[in-house]
C-alpha cells in the first residue's frame, strides 16, 4: 500500500517538477497521437466521400425494359431493391417524338428532381423546369428554333392510332414556357425535357418508361449484385450497369485510396519515430538521476518499473489529448473539403491511447536500459 | 578556439547531435515527400481519370445541329464531315502537350448477307503517330475505351498490317448474328463491300454493343468516304473552369486583352476547345459535360484534401524538431553554466549553441530531403506507376522551413540558459 502509493507520488511528483520539460514531451506525444486518429480516420471515411463526389459522372446502373412494357411502378419496386443510404437519385425516362414547328424532336419526360440528382453535370443556363407547362430545351434546338430562356413554344403530337385511320388526324398540342436550355456535350442537346405528367397529357396515355436512371453510391461489386437481384426478381426489368461510369470509378478510387493509406503511413511512420527521438532525449538527460538512485541501492528493476510507469501517464495524455485533436482535425478535413461531416469511430479511441503508450514506453526503455547498465560510478562522473 | 569547441562538441558529442540530426532528417523529409506529393497529385490524378474517356468531341459544324434531328427520322448522315489530314494539326495547338489521347470516328451503315442492317464505325485502335515534335504517341479506341471488356479474343492491333480487315464486334450484336471469334463477315456498304475477320467481341455497356469497330481506312472505303470523318473524340488534360473560363466559353470575344491572353494560355477545357476549332477546318468542338465537370469536381477535392493532410504533417514536423531542439538544449545547462562561471559573454555562448545546432540541421535537412524525394518516388510508384515530378519550390519550402524551426526551437532553451546563474547550475538545482 505504501509502496504503490509512494511509486504514484514519485511519478507525479517528477512530472510535476520537471513541468517544462515534461510538457515539451506530452506536446510531441499529443502530435503523434493526433497525426495517428486524424489519419486512420481520414483514411476509412476518404472512399466513402470521394464515392459521393464520383456521382457526378451521373447514373451507374439503368433499368430498360425485359420485354415490351416498363411502368413507372416496376421501377419503383425495382429502386426499393437498393438501400436508401446508397441511392442518390432516380430519374425515369419516357422518350416520345413529337413536333415543334413540324419538324421531329424527341421529347423525354422525366421527374425532374430525380434527373437533377442522376445528371448533376448538366449545366442549364435558366432554370429547370418546376411546373406543369414548362419545358427545358437542349442547346442544339434552341440554335435551331432561336429559342430564348422565358419565351414560349408548342409542342405538337399525333396519336399513334390517328395516324393509321382515315379521320382528319388531329394534333394535341401543348403551350410551354422555356425555362432554361440544356447544355451538356453530348446528344442530351437534342432533346426537349418536360415532366412525365405534361408528356403523359400531350400523348394522352400513361404509357411506358424507356429507361430509368439510378445513382447509386456503391462499388462495382455491390452494384452487380443489385442488378443480379432485380434481374431476378423483377421478371419486366432488365437492370444493367453502366459500364463506362462503374469500371471507371472503380480504377480512379482504387488508386486514391491507395494513395491516402500510402501517405498515411508513410506520414505516421516518421511522426511515430519522431515522438521516440523526443521520449529517448527527455530520459536520457536523466542518465544523473539514474545514477544515484542506483549508488543509493535502488534496483535495476524498480528503476524501469518507475520511468517507464512514467512515460506511459504521459503516453496516456498525450495520446488522450491527441484523439480529441485527431478527430476535430479530421472533421475540420470533411467539412472542408468533402462538406460532410466525419463519422466517429470508437474503436479508433482505444488504438490511439494505447498506440502512443507503447510507443513512449518503447522509447524510453532503450536509455533506461543503457543508463542502468552503466556503473552508477560513472554516470555520476558524467561520463 | 570557436572553431575547435564546436568540432569538440560535434565529435564528442555525437551521438546526441546525430538523433537531433536524425530526427530533422525526419521532419525534412516528411516534409519533402508531402510537398513533392502533393504539388504532383493533380496531374497524376488527372491522368487517371482519362479511362472516363474523351472530354471533348469535335464534329462539323453543319452536323452539329442537324444530324441527331435526322437521324430521328431514319436518315443516317448529314453530309458535313471533317478532313482526316487535318488530325495531326490538333497535336500543334498551343496546349499540344495536354492532349494525351485522340481518335476520329467515322460511322457507315452497311448490311450483312442477310440484309441485316448494321452500323459500322472506323476509328484508330493504336495508331502510331510521329509528331513533328519527335514525340511518339498511340493513339485510339485501345487507350479511349479502356471500360471495354473484351470478352473473347483481343483488341485489334492496328500496327500489324495483317489487321487491315479485321474488326471488333460489339457483345449484343455478336449475340444476335451468332458471330464469334475467328469468323469472317461479309459486309456491304453503300458502295463497296468486303470481308472482315472478327478478332475480338467486346462488352461496351451501352449503345456500341451493337456495332462493328473497323480500321479507319477500311469503313471509309465501304462508303466511298476516303479522308472523311464525322467526328473526333479527344481526351485532354485541363483545369477545372473557373469565372473566367465560363465567361470565355460563352463568348471569348467579349473578355478583355489581358483576360484573353490569360485565358488562352492557360488549360481550361473552353480553351482547348476553342484552339481546336481554330486548326480544323469548320468544325465546332465542345466539352463532354460529364467528363469534363467531374473531373473538376474529383481533382479538386482530391488536391484540398492532400493540401490539408500535407498542412498537418508540416505542423507535425515542426514541432517535433521543435521539441527536441528545445530539450537538446536545455539539457546542457551546466555546460553552459561553467562556461559562464569561467566568464563566457551571453553572445558567445548563444553563438555557439546556434552554430552547433544549424551544423546539424544542415545536415539532418540534406539526408531528408533525398530521403523524402525516395518515400515520394515510393508513393508515386506503388499508386500511379510513375515517378513524382521534383519540383524546385520544394527545395527552398524545406530549406526555410528547417531553419525556421531549428531558430524557434532553441531559441526559448537559449534564453532559459542565458537567465540561469552560474552558480546555481553548477551547484545542481
Amino acid at each position: 500500500m505504501t509502496k504503490r502509493k509512494m511509486y504514484f507520488k514519485m511519478i507525479t511528483a517528477s512530472l510535476m517538477r520537471r513541468r517544462s520539460r515534461m510538457i515539451v514531451a506530452l506536446l510531441s506525444i499529443a502530435i503523434g497521437a493526433t497525426v495517428l486518429s486524424g489519419l486512420v480516420t481520414i483514411y476509412y471515411d476518404v472512399p466513402r466521400q470521394l464515392g459521393a463526389e464520383f456521382r457526378n459522372y451521373g447514373a451507374n446502373m439503368i433499368f430498360t425494359a425485359n420485354g415490351d412494357e416498363l411502368l413507372l411502378d416496376e421501377v419503383n419496386q425495382g429502386v426499393s431493391y437498393i438501400s436508401d443510404e446508397q441511392l442518390v437519385g432516380v430519374a425515369p425516362y419516357r422518350y416520345e417524338n413529337v413536333r415543334i414547328n413540324e419538324i421531329p424532336i424527341v421529347a423525354a419526360g422525366t421527374e425532374i428532381e430525380g434527373a437533377k440528382l442522376t445528371s448533376p453535370y448538366w449545366s442549364v443556363d435558366g432554370e429547370w423546369p418546376s411546373q406543369s407547362g414548362e419545358i427545358m430545351v437542349g442547346a442544339n434546338v434552341a440554335e435551331n428554333f432561336r429559342l430564348k430562356v422565358g419565351g414560349d413554344i408548342t409542342v405538337n403530337y399525333t396519336p399513334e392510332e390517328k395516324e393509321t385511320s382515315d379521320e382528319v388526324v388531329v394534333d394535341n398540342s401543348i403551350d410551354f414556357k422555356i425555362t432554361g436550355i440544356l447544355d451538356t456535350g453530348g446528344s442530351e442537346e437534342d432533346y426537349v425535357y418536360m415532366s412525365l405528367d405534361d408528356l403523359q397529357e400531350l400523348t394522352e396515355d400513361v404509357g411506358n418508361i424507356s429507361v430509368a436512371e439510378l445513382s447509386v453510391s456503391a462499388n462495382s461489386d455491390e452494384l452487380t449484385a443489385y442488378a443480379d437481384k432485380i434481374n431476378s426478381n423483377i421478371p419486366s426489368v432488365s437492370a444493367r450497369l453502366v459500364k463506362r461510369v462503374t469500371a471507371s470509378e472503380t480504377t480512379v478510387l482504387t488508386k486514391l485510396q491507395a494513395l491516402v493509406l500510402l501517405v498515411t503511413i508513410v506520414v505516421l511512420a516518421l511522426t511515430m519515430i519522431c515522438v521516440a527521438t523526443t521520449m529517448t532525449a527527455v530520459v536520457a538527460e536523466r542518465r544523473k538521476e539514474i545514477g544515484l538512485r542506483k549508488a543509493i541501492g535502488a534496483s535495476d528493476k524498480s528503476i524501469i518499473i518507475e520511468f517507464v510507469g512514467e512515460s506511459m501517464l504521459l503516453g496516456l495524455l498525450g495520446g488522450i489529448l491527441g484523439t480529441v485533436l485527431g478527430f476535430v482535425f479530421a472533421q475540420e478535413v470533411s467539412v472542408n473539403v468533402f462538406n460532410s461531416s466525419i463519422s466517429f469511430r470508437p474503436l479508433l479511441v482505444p488504438i490511439t491511447i494505447l498506440a502512443s503508450i507503447a510507443v513512449t514506453a518503447i522509447s524510453s526503455l532503450i536509455p533506461i536500459r543503457s543508463a542502468t547498465d552503466v556503473d552508477p560510478a560513472l554516470v555520476l562522473k558524467g561520463e | 578556439m570557436f572553431f575547435r569547441m564546436i568540432r569538440g562538441t560535434l565529435f564528442r558529442q555525437w551521438k546526441k547531435m546525430l538523433m537531433i540530426a536524425f530526427t530533422i532528417a525526419l521532419g525534412a523529409s516528411l516534409a519533402t515527400a508531402m510537398l513533392s506529393v502533393m504539388l504532383d497529385v493533380g496531374d497524376k490524378v488527372n491522368q487517371e481519370l482519362k479511362t472516363y474517356g474523351a472530354n471533348i468531341t469535335v464534329v462539323p459544324k453543319e452536323s452539329s445541329v442537324l444530324s441527331e434531328l435526322y437521324e430521328v427520322e431514319g436518315g443516317e448522315s448529314s453530309g458535313a464531315y471533317l478532313r482526316e489530314d487535318e488530325l495531326g494539326k490538333i497535336k500543334t495547338i498551343f496546349w499540344a502537350f495536354n492532349i494525351v489521347d485522340y481518335a476520329p470516328f467515322v460511322n457507315v451503315s452497311a448490311e450483312l448477307d442477310d440484309g441485316t442492317e448494321i452500323a459500322v464505325v472506323g476509328s484508330w485502335f493504336n495508331h502510331h503517330m510521329e509528331l513533328p515534335t519527335g514525340e511518339q504517341l498511340d493513339a485510339g479506341v485501345t487507350s479511349m475505351r479502356s471500360w471495354w471488356e473484351i470478352s473473347s479474343g483481343e483488341w485489334l492491333d492496328e500496327q500489324n498490317h495483317s489487321n487491315d480487315n479485321s474488326a471488333m464486334v460489339g457483345k449484343a450484336l455478336a449475340e444476335k448474328e451468332n458471330i464469334s471469334v475467328g469468323s469472317t463477315i461479309h459486309i456491304k456498304g453503300n458502295t463497296n463491300d468486303n470481308t472482315f475477320t472478327v478478332v475480338g467481341i467486346f462488352d461496351a455497356g451501352g449503345d456500341e454493343d451493337d456495332k462493328i469497330f473497323v480500321p479507319l481506312n477500311a469503313a471509309q472505303a465501304l462508303s466511298d468516304l476516303d479522308g472523311c470523318i464525322d467526328s473526333i473524340e479527344v481526351s485532354a488534360l485541363t483545369t477545372p473552369d473557373n469565372e473566367l473560363a465560363e465567361k470565355a466559353a460563352k463568348d471569348p470575344s467579349s473578355l478583355t486583352v489581358s483576360q484573353y491572353e490569360t485565358w488562352y494560355c492557360t488549360a481550361y477545357v473552353s480553351s482547348i476547345c476553342y484552339q481546336i476549332q481554330e486548326v480544323i477546318t469548320d468544325s465546332v468542338a465542345s466539352p463532354v459535360r460529364q467528363v469534363a465537370d467531374s473531373e473538376g469536381a474529383i481533382l479538386e477535392k482530391t488536391q484540398l484534401l492532400m493540401i490539408l493532410i500535407t498542412i498537418l504533417s508540416l505542423i507535425g514536423a515542426a514541432l517535433g524538431i521543435c521539441n527536441l531542439v528545445t530539450a537538446s538544449v536545455m539539457e546542457r545547462s551546466s555546460e553552459i553554466g561553467l562556461m559562464k562561471a569561467i566568464g563566457a559573454q551571453n553572445g558567445a555562448v548563444s553563438g555557439l549553441v546556434l552554430t552547433e545546432i544549424f551544423i546539424t540541421a544542415i545536415i539532418g535537412g540534406f539526408a531528408g530531403f533525398f530521403a523524402g524525394f525516395g518515400f515520394a518516388q515510393i508513393i508515386g510508384h506503388t499508386v500511379f506507376g510513375s515517378s513524382i515530378t521534383m519540383r524546385p519550390m520544394v527545395i527552398p519550402i524545406v530549406a526555410v522551413l528547417v531553419v525556421i524551426v531549428t531558430l524557434i526551437g532553441s531559441i526559448p532553451a537559449i534564453r532559459m540558459l542565458l537567465r540561469l546563474r552560474p552558480t546555481e547550475v553548477l551547484h545542481g538545482r
